[in-house]
């Protein structure tokens, strides 16, 4: 387990900020700056890892090869063991609740569209009940049951102008990580 | 000293051949005074070497000059005579292996560049999509004006062929009765029907 040098820092926070706004700095600097608290990113193996700064201090004792997980995964790689290389990886689902109170645009799906997006369908218009305004196209979104629980994220596939005016089959937004992954890959998603 | 000592040898042999005229003088001479060694003449000497003074540009003229010598560390040359790839050479006085950034106010200022870079991306997302925005409106709103145009030109038409009618009608009545038993004769036509 290390830290994040610069340019993999550069590449982690750009990924994150597709979703999120401004208050993204509370993740790195807690609001109320209490130093023990304070929550890191950790790389180990080819995942990186938001923890607590005690917790990272922990799992210094124990050996890379026995360490299997700590914290909240936040990213793994296409291609294990290159992330330092390529650069290429996507969120987990595991980074939802990373991401999710600090989101910049939100969509709510009504009650008949939500098993269909947890089974890894994109989002219908007809199953879209309201989203943020001015929303740009092919920016990231969290996307939110209708009682406000966030059950994943995704990227637009129109702005809300033009999504206004599409039929009601037409896809809003295309999936990236949905709550059901935590069943379907069960087997593959906390083991390397 | 050599010729003093030879003058009191001649004055003494002088004085002895005084009487003999016939003598060569040359042999007194030569048996008397003190002579270079006959053997020096034959000796033989290397032929004369014409000397020759170089030119100042010269090679060996200019070799004179103190050269100076340079340092391998000085000339830069690579080790191997080929290219070396730009990230093989590392840079001297550097930090080996990676830089970490753990510290809050790293990260800061990291997570402060990638957000200013976000916004400004998504700014002008939406700057664009507005402006698409305003075009598209701008072509509906031309699309409806023409459409509206064509329409009420198309009345008017439609408007003026009525009136012509009208006006035939009032004018004369025969022409309307053959018009009428001409429609009466089209009405007698056969139709077919599908049940």
């Amino acid at each position: 387990m290390r830290e994040l040098t610069e340019e993999e820092a550069k590449v982690l926070f750009s990924k994150l900020a597709n979703y999120t706004g401004r208050s993204l700095n509370n993740l790195i600097a807690p609001p109320e700056g209490d130093q023990t608290e304070r929550h890191v990113f950790r790389l180990q193996g080819s995942r990186v890892y938001y923890l607590p700064l005690r917790l990272a201090n922990y799992a210094t004792s124990i050996p890379r090869a026995n360490l299997l997980s700590a914290g909240t995964i936040i990213r793994t790689n296409y291609e294990q063991g290159k992330f330092t290389k390529t650069m290429k990886f996507r969120l987990h689902i595991t980074a939802l609740s990373v991401i999710a109170p600090h989101s910049r645009y939100k969509v709510w799906i009504k009650a008949n569209g939500e098993m269909p997006f947890l089974y890894g369908g994109n989002v219908l218009k007809a199953h879209a009940a309201r989203w943020s305004e001015d929303c740009p196209e092919h920016s990231g979104v969290v996307v939110y049951s209708m009682n406000d629980e966030p059950l994943g994220f995704g990227v637009t596939a129109r702005s809300t102008a033009e999504a206004k005016k599409l039929e009601p089959t037409g896809i809003v937004v295309f999936r990236q990580a949905d709550a059901g992954e935590y069943l379907r890959e069960e087997d593959s998603l906390f083991t390397a | 000293m050599a010729p003093t000592r030879g003058s009191s040898k001649g004055a003494s042999s002088g004085g002895a051949s005084k009487g003999s005229k016939g003598t060569k003088p040359s042999t007194l001479s030569s048996s008397s005074r003190v002579s270079k060694p006959s053997s020096k003449k034959n000796v033989k000497r290397p032929p004369p070497v014409e000397v020759k003074s170089k030119a100042r540009t010269a090679p060996e003229n200019l070799k004179r000059k103190k050269k100076r010598v340079y340092t391998e560390a000085e000339l830069d040359l690579p080790k191997l005579n080929q290219i070396t790839p730009v990230g093989v050479v590392k840079p001297k006085g550097k930090k080996k292996g990676k830089v970490f950034v753990d510290d809050q106010e790293g990260m800061m200022t990291i997570l402060a560049m990638v957000n200013a870079e976000k916004e400004g991306q998504i700014e002008s997302k939406m700057m664009k999509a507005r402006q698409l925005e305003e075009i598209r409106e701008a072509k509906k709103a031309e699309a409806e004006a023409r459409m509206k145009e064509k329409k009420s030109k198309l009345d008017a038409v439609k408007d003026s062929i009525r009136n012509k009618k009208k006006n035939k009608g009032g004018n004369d009545k025969g022409a309307e009765s053959s018009s009428a038993s001409s429609k009466s004769a089209k009405g007698k036509r056969k139709s077919v029907s599908f049940a």
